[in-house]
């Protein structure tokens, strides 16, 4: 398992170089020259000289990739074109919230989702079956933005369970964050049972459950010794590979709860053209989906012993 | 005593000592702040949002009186309004005595120190300095002598080199609390700069100590003071700085006082304790803290306008009946117009005139105020504001009005029979809220209907006036309020030696405007300024570099239980008014 984490790892290192590269041929190479961008078209020559000199745009480009780089492996990305601000400390304060808001429905919401569809599974063509169905593809096709303006009204203001937005740190977030929350739960609940639903549904009938049948095992026997233990890879592979996407935040909730998240910081660095700041969160998504493709396969050999990791 | 009385006695003893605790919580002012500002720093800034921050934690050495009207400058850190020599150059300055920067890791110990001539005269310098300020710049450019040589110079410094120390022939100090400005003419619009938040006074050691993050770290002599970094996305708590020296005015408008706008007067400012200012970027979730009362006063969305406020038959607006007990509304015609700029240095509509006025043609402005702004605002036909001195009543203006027969006629003569050829246009704006994007629908489909196709580039503040600032846009969706409450800060936006990074964004040249515009800028309000106004106006339809101008109106909506509210675009609301801290706890109940 060690040495297979190690190969793993090296075999990443080629993996992040050429997503470096292209990462930094699209802003650098490809993309407007964004000294022009920042002065605009009337500035003078010198204007344009000090500031490019400023941001080591006057570097070769071999020079600036190395520097980049540099920035990859030390995690220090400089500074935002648009605010100055140091984009490490950013970046950190910003992914951790940006967890604080994800993590826990998706943690929640795989447990909640597993369990509710397996309830589903057992009671499949039956009339809870098909009044989750109805409900769930219901639920999938009212947009994202409808729950969030709609709980937001509902919940936190008429019925005041809730603060309607706002954000502080600590233990203190968690009422803030509670309605969040919720929603993300909400939202991934149709799509996530209906997967699972078909994943468990698909074994429902193989020769082993039905062996166990034969054997005398109950439904809920049935279920969790021998449907559920198969269909852990697809699920493991569906929640684990969305953990990189859970530290890019939400946009939609830190927005309309005021939570100053990195989802939000992307979506401004998108609207301002802010190259170091999409540059640093470009590399840092890539990077997460190294490590969790790693972790993906690690949870392989867990949940299978037929897996060898070798 | 009978139990039940015994809990009763319990009961009113621990209200009264809630009450009596309740008393000494500190009064929070809570208004949100719609976008994010891009810095505090004075000389680098231009907007109204950062300005709104600037004027509750810097003083300038003039400023707007908050209750009178016409707009009237006063003396802010002076202790009196500056006197003129004889011969019209020389203005000598008294500062107030004792005013304090308020206390900071900076200063030695912490402890802020005495405000001093020698920090007018760096704040000035400072401001001078066009590696720091190319955007307001404009405002003492050709008044002060050897302050443009100044200027110049530090253009040619290398980046961080600090020349405040250089002599400056028009500004002395005379002593620690009298300095002198020497003008280079005759200017009666000088003063106007120093009432410009960009000309706040600011200590030398706040700069040197907070160096690149000087403009998250304002220290200042204003109501407020910030007790640590701000943070643009969070919430932003000011403290009130127990030494301000402003007092509430006892002077005000015919009306004021029956409204209960003089009760504090005389009164140490600020009258609340702490000012809070959360980042609040959607319309909904504001609107439910407001109604909530969480929120003491706001601006208003299109969507909650329409909810909360009735337009009487005569035109004048109140709160709707359903909420007349619970708010109160003030709005004022600001000294401000929004209007779309075209970008003359874009190899599309910079040559092409017919264009141009074709875009001006579809624009209807009367629909965006009816349908977008329920009716809050006046299409103008000039672009100054319909209630300042040089309006378009004062001048004569060409009559704007929307015409698609002219308009499609003009697509022909552009060389753009029914759109055929024009490649799509982009038009930036300064938010991206639903207000916005549907103010751009209702222009795309304007422009539609003489073929034009229009996208929408929807930023954030400091993007679009970093954008529109280095002129890399096409054309842009603008709302300038006035620096000072002249025509001139107006007809400026489109002097030729004001182009970007100055306020002429889109590098409008016309040596005739130019010229009209030099010989009015100076003159008194009168038939003779506005003969010029009314030429520049005809070159404005003409060339049509501004379009679709409005001059719109600015509402607040409060709370029942804050006092001294009345809308004022040109002293910031906040540092006047109070909360009834017992009112406020009911009202949220």
């Amino acid at each position: 398992m060690g040495a297979y984490v190690v190969r793993r790892l090296l075999q990443a290192i080629p993996t992040v170089f050429g997503v470096a590269l292209l990462t930094f041929l699209l802003f650098n190479a490809f993309g407007p020259d964004p000294v022009r961008t920042a002065l605009g078209n009337h500035a003078t020559a010198e204007a344009i000289a000090n500031l490019r000199h400023q941001w080591g745009l006057d570097q070769s480009l071999p020079l600036q990739f190395v520097d980049f780089l540099r920035q990859i492996v030390t995690f220090d990305y400089g500074r935002s074109y648009v605010t100055g601000d140091d984009l490490g400390t950013q970046l950190k304060s910003g992914a951790l919230v940006s967890l604080s808001v994800t993590v826990p429905p998706f943690v929640f919401g795989a447990i909640v989702n597993v369990s509710i569809a397996l309830f589903i599974t057992r009671h499949r063509d039956g009339i809870v079956d098909r009044a989750a169905r109805a409900l769930f593809i219901g639920a999938m096709s009212v947009s994202a933005l409808v729950y969030v303006l709609a709980l937001q009204y509902l919940l936190a203001f008429k019925l005041d369970w809730f603060p309607i937005n706002g954000y502080e740190s600590g233990w203190a977030a968690v009422k803030y964050l509670a309605l969040p929350w919720l929603i993300q739960l909400l939202l991934l609940m149709g799509p996530d049972i209906r997967l699972y639903r078909t994943l468990f549904l698909a074994d429902i009938d193989a020769d082993w459950v039905r062996t166990a049948r034969s054997k005398g095992a109950g439904e809920g026997r049935v279920l969790f010794r021998h449907v559920l233990p198969n269909a852990w890879i697809p699920i493991i592979t569906q929640n684990v590979t969305t953990i990189p996407f859970l530290i890019l935040g939400s946009f939609l909730m830190e927005r309309f709860f005021s939570i100053p998240g990195i989802g939000n910081l992307t979506i401004d660095a998108l609207s301002r053209g802010d190259l170091p700041v999409l540059k640093a969160v470009t590399v840092l998504g890539a990077l997460a989906l190294v490590l969790f493709n790693l972790v993906n396969d690690l949870l392989y050999a867990v949940a299978d012993p037929r897996v060898r990791l070798s | 005593m009978k139990p039940i009385r015994r809990v009763l006695c319990c009961l009113s003893l621990a209200l009264a000592a809630a009450g009596a605790a309740g008393a000494d919580e500190p009064t929070v002012l809570t208004m949100p702040r719609y976008a994010q500002f891009d810095t505090l720093d004075p000389v680098q800034t231009f907007s109204a949002l950062s300005d709104q921050l600037l004027q509750s934690v810097y003083s300038t050495l003039l400023n707007y009186a908050y209750l009178e009207r016409p707009y009237k400058m006063e003396p802010g850190l002076l202790a009196s309004m500056p006197t003129l020599s004889a011969d019209r150059l020389t203005l000598t300055f008294k500062l107030r005595a004792g005013v304090r920067f308020t206390d900071n890791p900076c200063f030695p110990g912490g402890k802020g120190r005495v405000v001093t001539s020698d920090d007018v005269l760096y704040s000035i310098k400072r401001f001078a300095d066009g590696r720091l300020n190319d955007k307001t710049w404009w405002a003492m450019k050709d008044a002060v002598q050897g302050l443009d040589a100044y200027h110049a110079a530090t253009l040619k410094a290398a980046p961080g080199v600090d020349l405040t120390g250089s002599d400056v022939a028009g500004l002395r100090k005379v002593d620690a609390t009298t300095f002198t400005i020497r003008l280079t003419h005759d200017n009666p619009l000088f003063l106007y700069a120093l009432a410009m938040t960009a000309t706040s006074i600011v200590p030398s050691e706040a700069v040197r100590f907070y160096k690149d993050r000087f403009g998250l770290n304002p220290v200042g002599t204003g109501p407020f003071h910030a007790e640590k970094e701000l943070d643009r996305k969070g919430v932003i708590r000011l403290l009130k700085n127990p030494d301000y020296y402003g007092v509430y005015p006892s002077v005000g408008e015919p009306g004021d006082a029956a409204r209960g706008l003089l009760k504090d007067a005389g009164k140490r400012l600020p009258l609340v304790d702490v000012l809070e200012l959360p980042l609040i970027e959607e319309n909904q979730p504001a609107a439910l803290k407001f109604l909530r009362g969480e929120i003491d006063w706001r601006f208003l969305d299109r969507a909650n306008f329409a909810k909360l406020i009735r337009r009487a038959p005569d035109g004048s607006f109140a709160v709707a009946d359903e909420y007349a007990g619970r708010f109160g509304i003030s709005y004022t015609t600001a000294p401000g117009i929004v209007y779309v700029a075209l970008n003359m240095k874009d190899p599309i509509l910079g040559g092409n005139k017919a264009l141009r006025q074709a875009l001006a043609a579809a624009i209807d402005v009367q629909a965006e105020i009816d349908v977008l702004l329920n009716g809050r605002g006046r299409k103008l036909d000039s672009i100054v504001p319909y209630e300042m001195p040089g309006n378009e009543r004062d001048t004569g203006a060409p009559p704007h009005r929307k015409d698609l027969a002219l308009a499609k006629k003009l697509m022909a003569d552009a060389g753009y029979p029914g759109g055929a050829g024009l490649p799509p246009l982009t038009m930036s704006f300064y938010l991206a809220d639903s207000d916005t994007r549907n103010m751009f629908d209702l222009l795309r489909a304007q422009f539609a209907a003489i073929g034009v196709q229009l996208n929408g580039s929807f930023q954030d503040v400091p993007a679009f006036l970093k954008a529109t600032g280095a002129g890399n846009f096409q054309l842009a969706y603008y709302d300038w309020t006035a620096d000072y409450p002249d025509a001139e800060d107006f007809y400026q936006l489109l002097y030729s030696r004001n182009v970007t990074p100055g306020p002429n964004m889109g590098a409008y040249a016309n040596a005739a405007y130019d010229r009209a515009y030099e010989a009015s800028r100076l003159m008194a309000d009168g038939p003779a300024r506005y003969a010029y106004f009314k030429t520049m106006n005809a070159l404005i339809e003409d060339d049509a570099p501004l379009i679709g101008v409005f001059d719109p109106l600015r509402f607040g909506i409060f709370q029942k239980w804050v006092g001294n509210f009345k809308r004022n675009p040109l002293a910031i609301e906040n540092n006047y008014l109070r909360i009834d801290p017992v009112a406020k706890r009911k009202g949220m109940q």
